[in-house]
């Protein structure tokens, strides 16, 4: 977009560096890697790039909930996304811990750092990831910091507070890593890659210039290309003495003994939530991933706890194959300050503090692609903002990206939010391979994309468009060919000029005629709540005042303040007569204000 | 930017007391229904006379329609109004069949919201508007909460709790295909939509307040051969419709009327007379008797005064109570049987089919009784009962959808869009279901999380 941008960090080598395990993608975070490629991400592309395991989840079921996953090399994710911003124009990037934030007027014009140095911009975009004011366990012992190894951002939560921006906790965890020698893999299942990896990233648009080292197939072996060398996960299991060993310690777990006061996630419970809720499940299945190519560093997927270290190596040691595991690293469960994501406005700019947006954890979400969409939208946005533009919505209907950011700023969160595909009513119409061609219109209008990429962008939809419409009016035996492909999936005798197409553009005219009669369905529904959407709520209007609206819900909108009808729908205990009363107020606003 | 796709229905009268009642249709395919129902559009603004056919070609009574084009009409959209005669059952019977025509239950209030919004009120009407608008919703939330706490409200939340257990299942294996969990069983999903769809359906048809809105009281007219049943059935039809000839045993299948007795909307059926020692054919209608009876609301038990007190079949007397039985004496205009012992137990009215005497006094017992089927009704509460059952009707269609998916195997997250729509339908009735329920049920029955 071309605007002069600081990016201020506490440690330039740790950026982009994944807190637990180095995964991108899976359910519903896959589809959202994609969107955030098709408006110009680097995710995608970093991913596919350092992954050194690629699986598309849900291949047994159909294409819309078809996940992408990676596991990426840990150090080399995170030193190519450095690279990246080194060579990106118009970007400062320096190692300072910003202390506090500076306001004027109740707007937010720059920050504090530690080394007393003052920066001043337009906008300011807050990630602070686990790191506000964080405070890790292992046991009883509590340390200072948002990531082991790394500090704690302190004085930070002080200034939003003193900006009148409300801040909660939250909680979560992380499990061990032990040393790869020491694991006895003879016993272990083994989970390999795709033979053929799906990738992320839509175009390659890296060029010779901006290549990390991996990539310069001269340092490396002749033919590299992303995803041509994978490394294989590992699966064990809990037993009757992990069982053991956490029940008789579970009061010196920091989570069982009052010591955290944050709330964790539910999908991602630890150890001893996975023993006390779910008792009567004999075992627990575990996975053994490793952290890169060059580190023989792995990590226990599902093993995340706060016990004492003492009990978290007599733990490990009850695991099938890790019964002489070394721990490098402890697991710890920590605990952040986030603001309860109703504060802020569907641009992702605080209600309460003009210029000033948040993105990620702060907002109350878990996950690296949360975190990373709403960096976009934040980023995107902050651009628009000091520029005097609209902001860039990208709406529930249109991408899992709008479902979140809807989601956090309509209903709040009261844990760590995941994107589920079950939290999107049209998650029909998200499959990964059209995320492209849902958000173009955004990264057209906002010049998130080349013009080359653009283009390319636009000659796929064509020939998508032009082979929907021949497949359906070409007739083959009982019918056309659509018809026979609904009907029994049938794809011989297809045109050859078809079949010689790319993988991309067959996969999704298949997707579109084959569902058809679903995605049609899906579209009429949207087509329904379009109206009520486009109706916008005036900024100043005192609900408390209106006569007629119920107390209820008088009190719920005032607290959430919608933007249009459509939000207000969903706030719960909003009911339709509710919506009916707002829209004959605020078309007799608009009337009185035409006359 | 406020243009509305749906077309809308509901009553525009209050119902019960008024002489006519007004059903108004508005919106975008007024028109086409128009022509659908009475053939072709009229000039607008005149009455037209004509009968009014539901979409099966079944009579529903003649009205008066009237047509405005838009903008010219209240709510400044092609309108059609029908004034039939004003009982609840007729009205009903014309607001269901708009519905399954297309239309959709006009929400409180939103007539007159459609009229602001359309520029047909001015600005100082919006206040009434949102008035209005609060009223009404007040009224009928009342309502639907009353209805909720009671036996409807506990079924539906019976439905609602197992489908989004189902759901919670589905969705597991959806959103969490990399966890440990059990084989996902298809079978036993398969089981428990089929559960759902028969509970759905038993809601449906045990709602006998809806049926007996749809169809009427089902009245049945029993008796002997040559008792008087067909005149008596011609006598309150007011025409000849059954056979009605002095030769014992004339009707030997049934006859059915439906008509209005006071407030009450009754389908009447005649039936074949019960011969203590029957022909082949006659037994055959007599059997058929007794099937109607045990699905009947009401019996009219006809007694010709000039024969002994007949012994009824046991099904058929076992199904008879004070609470549902009116002993009618016909021939009163006869010289009486002096054998005949009165069955004092049922209310006795004493009449002549043949002169029409007596008939009022029957009309008035038919009325004392039927009253206990009569729940108290207004508007709005009408309004709910017909979205239920349009509702409920959705669900089912998706549901037997969902269950066909199933079977062939279709990928399961297109088995999920259709069990949302079901969700969608019951919460149509009883309140919004939320995503997060789904969620928190599959969390608490799976241990998720790696």
């Amino acid at each position: 977009m071309g605007a002069s941008t600081l990016l201020l960090t506490g440690n330039i080598d740790t950026i982009a560096q994944m807190s637990c395990n180095p995964a991108i993608g899976g359910q519903a975070k896959g589809q959202m890697v994609r969107e955030i490629d098709a408006l110009g991400g680097e995710m995608a592309i970093n991913t596919d790039v350092t992954g050194i395991q690629f699986r598309l989840l849900n291949e047994s079921k159909g294409p819309a909930v078809q996940s992408p996953r990676a596991q990426c090399d840990k150090k080399a994710y995170q030193f190519r996304l450095k690279h990246t911003l080194e060579l990106q124009p118009n970007l400062q990037v320096f190692q300072a811990t910003v202390t506090g934030l500076i306001f004027k007027d109740g707007k937010v014009i720059g920050c504090r750092t530690n080394l007393d140095i003052e920066f001043h911009g337009r906008t300011v975009v807050v990630t602070t990831g686990t790191f506000l004011r964080g405070l890790m366990h292992v046991g009883q012992n509590k340390n200072e910091g948002g990531r082991l190894g790394d500090f704690s951002a302190k004085t930070l939560s002080g200034s939003l507070l003193e900006a009148g921006i409300e801040l909660q906790r939250l909680k979560t965890g992380t499990p061990p890593r032990i040393l790869g020698q020491s694991i006895d893999f003879a016993c272990l299942q083994e989970q390999k890659g795709d033979p053929v990896p799906t990738l992320f990233a839509f175009h390659d648009t890296r060029e010779d210039g901006d290549l990390f080292h991996v990539e310069r197939t001269g340092e490396r072996k002749i033919g590299w290309s992303p995803g041509s060398e994978q490394v294989s996960c590992w699966m064990t299991h809990t037993t009757p003495r992990s069982a053991e060993i956490v029940r008789e310690n579970l009061h010196l777990s920091a989570m069982y003994s009052g010591e955290i006061a944050g709330v964790g996630p539910r999908y991602c419970p630890s150890i001893e939530d996975k023993f006390v809720r779910f008792a009567d499940k004999p075992r627990h299945l575990l996975f053994l991933e490793p952290e890169g190519l060059n580190t023989n560093e792995y990590y226990i997927n599902g093993l995340s706890t706060s016990l004492p270290f003492n009990v978290q190596i007599e733990l490990v040691h009850s695991i099938p194959g890790l019964e002489q595991a070394v721990l490098l690293r402890p697991a710890y469960a920590v605990e952040y300050d986030f603001a309860p994501p109703t504060q802020m406005l569907p641009s992702l700019e605080s209600r309460k503090v003009e210029n000033l947006f948040l993105a990620g954890q702060i907002n109350g979400t878990s996950g690296y692609e949360e975190a990373a969409a709403q960096g976009l939208v934040a980023g995107v946005n902050a651009v628009l903002k000091a520029r005097g533009e609209q902001p860039m919505i990208v709406q529930r209907h249109e991408a899992y990206i709008g479902v979140l950011i809807d989601d956090l700023v309509t209903k709040g969160t009261t844990e760590p939010y995941r994107m589920f595909t079950s939290r999107a009513e049209h998650r029909l119409l998200f499959n990964h391979g059209s995320a492209e061609l849902r958000l173009v219109e955004h990264a057209d209008s906002h010049k998130l994309l080349s013009k080359n990429r653009l283009s390319r962008i636009g000659v796929k939809l064509e020939k998508i468009t032009h082979w929907e419409r021949a497949l359906e009016n070409t007739k083959t035996q009982g019918g056309s060919f659509a018809d026979a492909l609904r009907r029994d999936h049938n794809s011989a005798g297809l045109p050859a000029e078809f079949i010689a197409e790319s993988k991309e553009v067959k996969d999704e005219v298949l997707y579109r005629v084959i569902y058809r009669g679903y995605l049609e369905r899906e579209r009429r529904q949207i087509e329904k709540l379009k109206d009520v959407e486009k109706i916008k709520i005036p900024a100043s209007i005192d609900y408390l005042s209106i006569p007629g609206l119920r107390r209820e819900s008088a009190q719920k909108l005032q607290q959430f303040r919608p933007q249009n009808l459509g939000q207000a729908g969903r706030i719960s205990g909003v009911n339709p007569a509710d919506i009916s009363i707002l829209m004959v107020l605020i078309a007799a606003s608009l009337r009185e204000k035409t006359i | 930017m406020l243009n509305h796709a749906d077309t809308i229905a509901a009553l525009a009268t209050p119902v019960g007391t008024s002489a006519i009642a007004v059903v108004r249709a508005s919106g975008p395919q007024a028109a086409d229904l128009v022509r659908a129902i009475f053939g072709a559009t009229p000039p607008p603004r005149l009455a037209q006379h004509a009968d009014y056919r539901d979409r099966a070609g079944v009579l529903v009574d003649d009205v008066l329609f009237t047509w405005f084009a838009g903008p010219n009409s209240f709510t400044g959209e092609d309108t059609v109004e029908i004034s039939s005669h004003g009982n609840p059952f007729i009205a009903q019977k014309i607001l269901e069949d708009l519905f399954a025509r297309g239309c959709r239950p006009a929400e409180a209030g939103e007539f007159s919201k459609r009229a602001f919004l359309n520029g047909r009120m001015d600005l100082s009407q919006a206040e009434a508007v949102m008035d209005l608008i609060h009223a009404r919703s007040e009224r009928a939330l009342a309502a639907a909460n009353q209805q909720l706490r009671g036996a409807l409200g506990r079924h539906m939340s019976r439905l609602v709790v197992e489908l989004v257990g189902v759901l919670a299942v589905i969705e597991a294996y959806i959103d969490f295909p990399e966890e440990d969990l059990p084989p996902e069983d298809r079978k036993a999903v398969q089981t428990r939509l089929a559960g759902l769809l028969a509970d759905t359906n038993r809601l449906l048809a045990t709602s006998h307040y809806g049926e007996l809105l749809r169809d009427g009281i089902k009245t049945v007219i029993l008796g002997e051969p040559n008792a008087g049943k067909s005149s008596l059935l011609n006598r309150l039809v007011g025409r000849e419709r059954a056979l009605v000839s002095p030769e014992p045993g004339t009707t030997r299948d049934y006859l059915e009327e439906r008509i209005m007795i006071g407030p009450h909307w009754l389908r009447l059926i005649d039936t074949a007379g019960l011969n203590a020692s029957p022909s082949p054919l006659e037994k055959r209608g007599i059997d058929k008797t007794i099937e109607q009876a045990a699905e009947a609301d009401l019996f009219l038990w006809v007694i010709d005064l000039t024969r002994p007190l007949p012994a009824l079949p046991s099904a058929l007397a076992s199904r008879l109570t004070p609470a549902n039985t009116i002993a009618v004496f016909n021939k009163i205009d006869l010289t009486p049987n002096a054998g005949v012992e009165l069955p004092q137990i049922f209310p006795i009215v004493n009449i002549s089919a043949l002169h029409g005497a007596g008939l009022e006094v029957l009309e008035a017992a038919v009325v004392r009784l039927a009253d206990a089927f009569h729940i108290e009704i207004w508007d709005e509460l009408v309004a709910i009962n017909a979205r239920h059952a349009h509702a409920l009707d959705q669900a089912m269609t998706s549901l037997a959808s969902a269950g066909q998916k199933l079977a062939v195997y279709k990928p399961s997250e297109l088995v999920a869009s259709d069990l949302r729509h079901v969700l969608d339908a019951y919460g149509q009735v009883s309140g919004k279901i939320s995503n997060e329920q789904i969620l928190d049920h599959l969390f608490a029955s799976f241990c998720i999380g790696k």
